[in-house]
């Protein structure tokens, strides 16, 4: 006799970890994800919605997240981090881009993006400046690589440094900069007029001659705050400067955030799952709930077994992180093909949802609008597919 | 002072649980420190927050998994944990004589106990640490103030709440309402990575030999027998009395 537990879809904590890989994380890479999944139900989940209808990051979040801890998380206590694992920095992003890829935005760019270049190429007193600050919220900050004609192509950039007496003076224009108008320090990267390299400077965004306007037309990634950034003959001195020459120094940064997006792609992901799944539960169609339904069913296998594989993918990639073996091309594949099965799994959970859908009352379509950002920054699609492919053949396509 | 919170683990409330010929199968269930637990965690670490001097330990009686929910409540801000390991399935009554005599060991003087556990539903481990020990004890509270040596308790009963002050030492269970339970923060989950966790024997608290004995488990499964009374409602409510008393032996 079939009872109503023979018929028990999986729970979600069971759809978000198939293939068992609850055992494999140490004792606190846990508590750290249960906490920031508390956080997020807490903090985020019941006014994202709206947020992103109005286009608002709350201004008292950043503290709210430098009390929970996640910020520069993976940096020494020293500096306000907490000595995390890569893979805790992970789940991390996991846990709050199932909120949404927004509010991860923030986090993955104060982390991975600023705190991450002034540890690592900053001197101890630029270090001291900054990083304690970042760590607690109290501070934010941005990543200016982007122009409007440089996006790709980094290296074209046109934003020009040169040395003046002791100082250096930027000029130039840098567009699509998460948290932008919001920050008090501003990692920029520009070409010197003197040695023809790649430098990149900690500037203080209240510098005479620095401003920033948002882009207010976006229809993704709503509640992240972007920005144009305007440098007239800003001046900044030399412990402003990052010890690193060419763009590998900015290159580095986006191998930091780009491990962190392949596992943070996977919260949402993994959220349109979720929802999809219950909505064809509890969607009556001829007479029977939607999720009895063979093409229902093979879409939801489809996201299971797509997200299962990224799940498995990030996992691996945090190891080999932990082992410094996380090389541009394998961060590429996972960044790439993680963002492609959340997208994928997005697109199909909204259709599951029919016109409640297209609402923001369900995240399907919130989480699908972002995506198309998160295919887009950090690497095209294309662009990692051409950095595969040179590593395949050694030939540059690009 | 010494508080103890004594934890346990369940299986989460969103779990899917399954049950099988031979028992609940826990396979790919999450586990989670009993809310009921946390209550009481949450409550000692408040006690010290408003400035009682207190060091507050955690203790656990349960098998290796449990280790987990020590942890959470060590992140929460215990000082430090006691585990008594153990694969046997005690009943309450054992449970309490063993936990017990840590207590006394330790020299506690405020015991938390979850008010029911989130598992097995029983409500007895509380005031069974309270008999073993020979302390009063409240339960079901939902508020509570240390003053000197004394605790002033509010608690729910069958026809409402009453508010009573026992004497320290005492055993509280928690329940609901006492207090809205913190999640750790990083810092506070990378700090508890250095917090002592004490592993015991059972044969290290006098191993108690168990008043109970788990012979089999399965699911209840309720069905109706349909049957309609008819006639008059006069005589229909006889018969269903004698169906009552006679058949099922409920009245
Ligand atoms: C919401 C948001 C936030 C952002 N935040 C930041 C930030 O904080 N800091 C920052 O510096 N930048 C940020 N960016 C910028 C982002 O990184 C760029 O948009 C991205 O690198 C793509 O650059 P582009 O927009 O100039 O597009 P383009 O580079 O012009 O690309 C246009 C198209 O051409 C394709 N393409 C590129 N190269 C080739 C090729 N060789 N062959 C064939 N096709 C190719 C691309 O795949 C794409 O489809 C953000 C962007 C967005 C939308």
């Amino acid at each position: 006799m079939a009872t109503v537990a023979d018929r028990l879809g999986l729970s979600k904590a069971q759809l978000g970890d198939f293939y068992d890989l609850e055992p494999l994380y140490a004792p606190e890479e846990k508590l750290i994800r249960d906490s920031v999944r508390e956080f997020v139900k807490a903090e985020i989940l019941p006014h994202i919605g709206e947020w992103w209808q109005e286009g608002y990051f709350p201004p008292e979040l950043p503290k709210k997240f430098g009390e929970l801890g996640v910020l520069g998380a993976t940096l020494p206590e020293e500096y306000g981090g907490l000595g995390a694992s890569y893979t805790a920095y992970g789940l991390i992003n996991r846990e709050i881009e199932y909120g949404d890829a927004g509010m991860r935005s923030f986090v993955s760019v104060q982390s991975s993006l600023v705190m991450y270049p002034l540890y690592t190429y900053g001197s101890e007193a630029l270090r001291q400046k900054w990083l304690p600050r970042l760590a607690t919220g109290e501070v934010i900050g941005c990543f200016g690589l982007t122009e409007p004609d440089a996006g790709s192509d980094p290296g074209s950039m046109q934003t020009r440094v040169k040395k003046v007496g002791n100082n250096y003076v930027i000029n130039g224009v840098k567009r699509w900069i998460t948290s932008g108008s919001r920050a008090q320090v501003a990692i920029i990267w520009a070409k010197s007029e003197d040695d023809g390299k790649v430098h990149g400077f900690a500037l203080d965004t209240s510098t005479p001659g620095f401003k920033a306007v948002d882009i207010k037309t976006k229809a993704s990634m709503r509640a992240s705050v972007t920005s144009e950034l305007y440098l007239d003959e800003v001046v900044v001195t030399e412990t402003d400067k990052l010890n690193v020459v060419g763009l590998k120094g900015a290159l580095s940064c986006l191998n930091q955030a780009r491990f962190g997006i392949a596992w943070g792609v996977l919260g949402a992901g993994f959220y349109c799952l979720e929802e999809a799944a219950a909505y064809a539960e509890d969607r009556p169609i001829f007479g029977v709930p939607l999720a009895s339904k063979q093409m229902i069913q093979m879409r939801l296998a489809d996201m299971l077994a797509d997200l299962t594989k990224g799940s498995l993918l990030a996992f691996q990639l945090a190891k080999l992180k932990e082992q410094g073996k996380d090389t541009p091309p394998r961060v590429s594949l996972a960044k790439r093909d993680n963002v492609r099965a959340a997208l994928q799994a997005a697109r199909a959970a909204r259709d599951i949802l029919g016109g409640n859908g297209i609402t923001t009352e369900y995240g399907a379509i919130r989480h699908m609008l972002n995506l198309e950002t998160v295919a887009t920054y950090e690497g095209t699609d294309t662009v990692h597919t051409l950095i595969l492919g040179r590593t395949i053949t050694g030939h540059n396509a690009f | 002072m010494k508080i103890i919170s004594i934890i346990k683990q369940v299986p989460d409330a969103e779990a899917r649980i399954r049950a099988t010929a031979s028992g609940i199968d826990l396979e790919g269930v999450t586990f989670v420190i009993d809310g009921m637990d946390e209550y009481g965690v949450e409550q000692s670490l408040r006690l010290r927050e408003t400035g009682l001097d207190a060091e507050l330990i955690s203790i656990a009686l349960g098998p290796k998994r449990f280790e987990e929910a020590i942890r959470t409540s060590l992140a929460m801000g215990s000082d430090r944990a006691i585990h008594i390991e153990t694969d046997e399935a005690l009943d309450p009554i054992t449970q309490a004589k063993v936990l017990a005599n840590i207590i006394k060991e330790e020299g506690a003087e405020l015991v938390f106990v979850g008010g029911k556990e989130a598992d097995w539903d029983s409500a007895a481990l509380g005031p069974a640490v309270a008999e073993a020990l020979g302390w009063p004890h409240s339960d079901w509270t939902t508020k509570l103030v240390v003053s000197g040596s004394s605790l002033s308790v509010t608690h729910d009963s069958d026809e409402g709440s009453e508010t009573l002050t026992l004497p320290l030492p005492a055993v509280v269970t928690t329940q609901q309402g006492l207090n809205e339970p913190r999640y750790p923060t990083l810092p506070n989950i990378m700090k508890a990575k250095r917090k002592e966790l004490k592993k015991l024997a059972l044969s290290d608290v006098g191993s108690p030999s168990g008043k109970t004995q788990l012979l089999r488990q399965e699911i209840q499964t309720k069905s109706r027998l349909n049957k309609v009374l008819t006639g008059d409602a006069a005589e229909a409510a006889k018969e269903l009395a004698r169906l009552l008393h006679e058949e099922a032996k409920v009245i």
